[in-house]
């Protein structure tokens, strides 16, 4: 009889590991793939190098139209992106026969890992799209090369973008990123989560106060969330606070934060709290689990909340699972400044090792000002900076609502943006994860807003003071 | 002369090993000691700085206290568990038995995956908000207003039970380790009226501490190696009440470009390591029993 129950209990345990083997066996398999496919890349840059030298052997009888060159580009994006991308590579080789691409596309995560080491080892890609968050980190350490000659030369004409939007790619007086869009902070709703809580959709016009009046009436009515954001993944939408009490979030010489009173910061920590423990906004927990969904999984698109804080391009990128959203201005603060600011949405760098920049500062102005590039691109990447490719893109009529909603927005929020804050400062990504335990430990009720609000302080002015 | 070309062969194909060690293993190793030392930040050129990494590692960081806390932590709740759950299950299948193999291999599938990401991502879900652990709890009644990777005070657990999951390596040890006891002392314990408890207590252990010891010492080293499931499940939080060590040296590498300093911090840890475990060796006259006397 023991016997009997210690082998069925041997048996109901292997049960159970092969079922929890079998649902992982996809994993397990995929895992060494993806190492077998590292070696294969491996391999393929080796043999790429190799045929590299051959080409080069070989260079002298092919004089055509130029050289054949092979330009390594490396971005970030979703899945759309990369397809689309492919298709914009594809299409400029057909244009310049003597111009190959290896494209690396990648997601956000891990994206800027890879391209440190790359750096470090010296191979980044020729083509690096950039952010904001840490194109003065690469610019810094000599990573990236001064695009300011090709713009003289007229090789990316920059003529028709607006000239304080460009010289946010300036740094310490090097040219170090052409920018290629535009975004602006935005609260994107769902309109039926409002219809369904009988409240009037926001205007530009709205505050915070009516924010949390709308979040609550939701919560209410209808049982859903106000809002999903997460208001402390990173200091986008703190930072537009600050602004809109008149301060910056960080001082000139970026050696500390800018804002003088601690009290700016322990209300905003203030409100959250009580947008989370009333169950109107995502509490740390829940917005871990929204997080796992991916955007277009995310509650907004699928109606389970009403808003949420993102860039101009968000109907747009969403518009294929949910083409009803709409967005309009952040609320504003009552008796506050003009908070918002024209975020310049990502660049084209060129790293300094590479040795085909005539040709990369070819395909960027290419990518920013011909109509061919932005047909294929649809702004997906933000609204274009040029002035005239907007004008295109609008005059074809071919744009959805949702990306005719993102460059009206632009214009919208030109009216109430204040002037454009100068690039984050080195460390940034740090300060970010400083602001996010400080903003959890109020969550949590580990700490009150004004302990939380002086300890981000001591951290962040340590952090800059460490970097800058 | 035959000698020699019996020995080339063995290099050739030793190659892919040795390449791979010098390569991929001991040049870099050396390489972070002298990185630990400097400023690097992964794209400036390193510049001397002496021991200032070592010291604002002790005297100015609060996150690297943090961390080791919960690596510690990690590793004492864990290796006592993953040990007796191991062991229980060598002595479950420590019988003769038709399919003895194939659940042999079951028991070790855990231990191969488990380190992968995939099932990090199936373990965030499964005890993460809305998932299928909350709506058990739900069924039963308790309303937990966190989820267990959610609440500060539990998320440690989630991450020691996949640990404690991972038992297949340790098992198949004890395994083999308790086929080698000697028959004959269980036999004349059962003539003399022993009980099962007295034979497990006064002859399995006992036997078996040499085993013991080999599992805490290897279980030890890898339990401060923890990261991928605190870097997928938790990514460190709520509250970093899962930072393990090595993820913080891995943002302060990665995301901060703090290179330098986090080669320090390496460093910091191989010391951990090598003090747990020449104190180990200390102890192991006290309590481990070597049937040939033991080379000590």
């Amino acid at each position: 009889m023991k016997k009997n129950w210690k082998r069925l209990t041997a048996i109901t345990m292997a049960g159970i590991m092969a079922c929890t083997a079998a649902g992982c066996g996809s994993g397990s398999s995929g895992e060494s793939q993806s190492t077998g496919a590292a070696g294969g890349t491996q391999a393929q840059t080796t043999a790429a190098g190799g045929a590299e030298t051959t080409q080069a052997a070989a260079g002298a009888p092919s004089s055509g139209s130029g050289e054949n060159v092979t330009i390594k580009i490396t971005w970030w994006g979703g899945q759309g992106r990369h397809d689309y991308t492919q298709k914009l590579l594809d299409a400029y080789t057909e244009l310049h026969p003597n111009v190959t691409f290896e494209a690396m596309p990648a997601g956000w995560d891990g994206y800027f890992e890879k391209l440190s080491t790359q750096a470090a080892s010296g191979s980044m890609p020729d083509i690096v799209q950039m952010d904001y968050l840490y194109i003065t980190t690469y610019a810094k350490n000599g990573s990236l090369a001064d695009l300011q000659p090709y713009m003289d030369n007229g090789t990316i004409d920059v003529s028709n973008v607006d000239p304080n939007l460009l010289n946010t790619g300036k740094i310490d007086g090097k040219m170090v990123g052409a920018v290629l869009s535009t975004s602006a902070l935005v609260t994107g709703y769902n309109p039926s989560v409002l219809a369904e809580a009988n409240y009037a959709e926001p205007g530009t016009d709205w505050t915070w106060d009516d924010f949390k009046t709308m979040c609550q009436t939701v919560k209410d009515k209808t049982g859903k969330l106000g809002t999903a954001v997460g208001p402390v993944d990173d200091t986008n939408i703190f930072h537009y606070w600050v602004r809109e009490h008149g301060e910056s979030l960080f001082s000139e010489d970026k050696k500390s934060l800018g804002y003088k009173d601690d009290a700016i910061c322990a209300d905003y920590f203030d409100m959250w709290k009580e947008l989370m423990d009333g169950g109107m906004a995502a509490n740390p927990d829940e917005y871990a689990q929204i997080q796992t969904l991916g955007q277009e999984a995310g509650p907004v698109v699928t109606g389970d909340a009403a808003s949420i804080f993102e860039w101009n391009n968000y109907t747009s990128k969403v518009a294929a699972v949910n083409d009803t959203l709409k967005m309009t201005t952040p609320p504003m603060l009552e008796g506050g400044s003009k908070g918002l600011w024209l975020k310049p949405g990502m660049f084209f760098s060129v790293a300094e090792t590479s040795k085909v920049k005539d040709e990369a500062a070819a395909f960027i102005d290419w990518f920013i000002n011909s109509e061919e590039a932005n047909d294929i691109i649809m702004a997906e990447r933000g609204t274009p900076v040029s002035s005239k490719i907007r004008e295109y893109l609008v005059g074809t009529g071919t744009m959805s609502a949702q990306q005719q909603d993102m460059f009206d927005y632009v214009d919208a929020a030109a009216e109430l943006s204040g002037s454009t804050p100068a690039p984050d400062p080195v460390g940034m990504s740090e300060v970010n994860e400083a602001f996010k335990n400080a903003a959890y430990s109020v969550f949590y009720g580990q700490a009150t807003s004004a302990e939380a609000a002086a300890a981000f302080r001591a951290e962040a002015d340590a952090i800059l003071a460490r970097n800058n | 002369m035959k000698l020699y070309k019996d020995n080339k062969v063995a290099y050739v194909l030793l190659a892919p090993w040795l390449i791979g060690f010098f390569g991929m293993w001991l040049i870099p190793m050396f390489i972070s000691i002298y990185y630990s030392f400097t400023d690097f930040n992964l794209l400036n050129t390193p510049s001397f700085i002496g021991l200032a990494n070592y010291m604002r590692a002790f005297t100015q960081d609060k996150m690297f206290y943090q961390a080791m806390k919960v690596t510690f932590s990690y590793v004492l709740i864990l290796v006592p568990l993953r040990l007796a759950f191991a062991l229980f299950v060598a002595m479950l299948l420590n019988k003769k038995h038709k399919c003895l193999g194939l659940y042999r291999t079951l028991y070790y599938v855990p231990s191969i995956i488990g380190g992968s990401i995939a099932v990090s991502v199936v373990w965030k879900q499964i005890f993460g908000n809305k998932g299928v652990v909350m709506s058990i709890l739900e069924v039963f009644g308790i309303h937990q207003k966190m989820s267990l990777v959610g609440n500060p005070k539990t998320a440690l657990w989630v991450i020691v039970l996949m640990g404690v999951w991972q038992f297949g390596s340790s098992m198949l040890i004890f395994l083999s380790a308790l086929k080698q006891i000697p028959g004959s002392l269980y036999e004349s314990a059962k003539v003399d009226g022993a009980n099962g408890w007295v034979t497990f207590s006064r002859i399995t252990i006992p036997m078996l501490t040499p085993t013991i010891f080999f599992n805490l010492i290897l279980q030890i080293i890898n339990g401060f190696r923890v990261f991928t499931e605190s870097y997928v499940i938790t990514d460190g939080g709520p509250l970093d009440s899962t930072l393990s060590y090595v993820l913080y040296l891995y943002r302060r590498a990665f995301n901060y470009f703090d290179m330098g300093y986090s080669c320090a911090l390496a460093w910091i840890l191989v010391a951990v390591i090598a003090v747990f475990t020449v104190v180990l060796f200390k102890t192991q006259n006290n309590w481990v029993y070597y049937e040939t006397g033991g080379d000590e």
